[in-house]
């Protein structure tokens, strides 16, 4: 059997109905990224990033939870730095 | 309204059901019937008719008589007739 017309039901519709569509669905923003910034007092407990997975690394005097996110260890100054190559950590300093 | 107009060897479809502003379903009725007996047609013998649609109606012209294509643009009326019974304001029958 061929198809010669193609079938169009909407063909004498006035407003033609949009076809459902199964998007249209995300989720709220998770807030990620720096909580505290280069150089700012901080103290111990206070959370400094939130990421998924190892962005930044945790270096000295900083914890990391078990969804990565980094807080000091103790109180002081926050220090973005460099970790290897192509890497970046965040320590805390005593003040 | 959806006209459906039969002259002689002509038949033309042409206006809105505007039963209802989507899923419309008198619009849907007409269109089945009207492509399934087209397209049935044309596999038979794809001389029988001519089918135009120039999105302000659409024409069926009949080109030639034979058993199979008169059983089933017939059909096709009768259907229309049947819809339009039960939808007299949406689909007129002349």
């Amino acid at each position: 059997m061929k198809l010669f017309i193609s079938l169009n039901i909407q063909r004498f519709a006035h407003v033609k109905a949009q076809g459902s569509t199964q998007n249209g669905r995300d989720s709220v923003g998770r807030r990620l990224g720096a909580k505290a910034a280069d150089g700012q007092k901080i103290n111990a407990g206070s959370i400094i990033y939130r990421q998924r997975g190892t962005k930044i690394y945790p270096g000295k005097n900083v914890g990391m939870g078990k969804d990565h996110t980094l807080f000091a260890l103790i109180t002081g100054v926050v220090k973005y730095e460099r970790a290897g190559k192509d890497k970046k950590k965040v320590s805390v300093y005593e003040a | 309204m959806i006209k459906i107009l039969k002259e002689m060897d002509k038949i033309t479809i042409k206006g809105h059901a505007n039963y209802r502003e989507s899923n419309d379903i008198v619009c849907a009725s007409i269109s089945s019937i009207m492509y399934t007996t087209v397209n049935a047609i044309l596999n038979f013998n794809d001389k029988a008719i001519n089918f135009t649609d120039n999105n302000s109606e659409c024409i069926i012209t009949i080109n030639t008589h034979d058993e199979i294509t008169d059983k089933l643009i017939d059909n096709m009326l009768l259907m229309f007739e049947e819809v339009s019974k039960d939808y007299p304001s949406n689909v007129e029958i002349k």
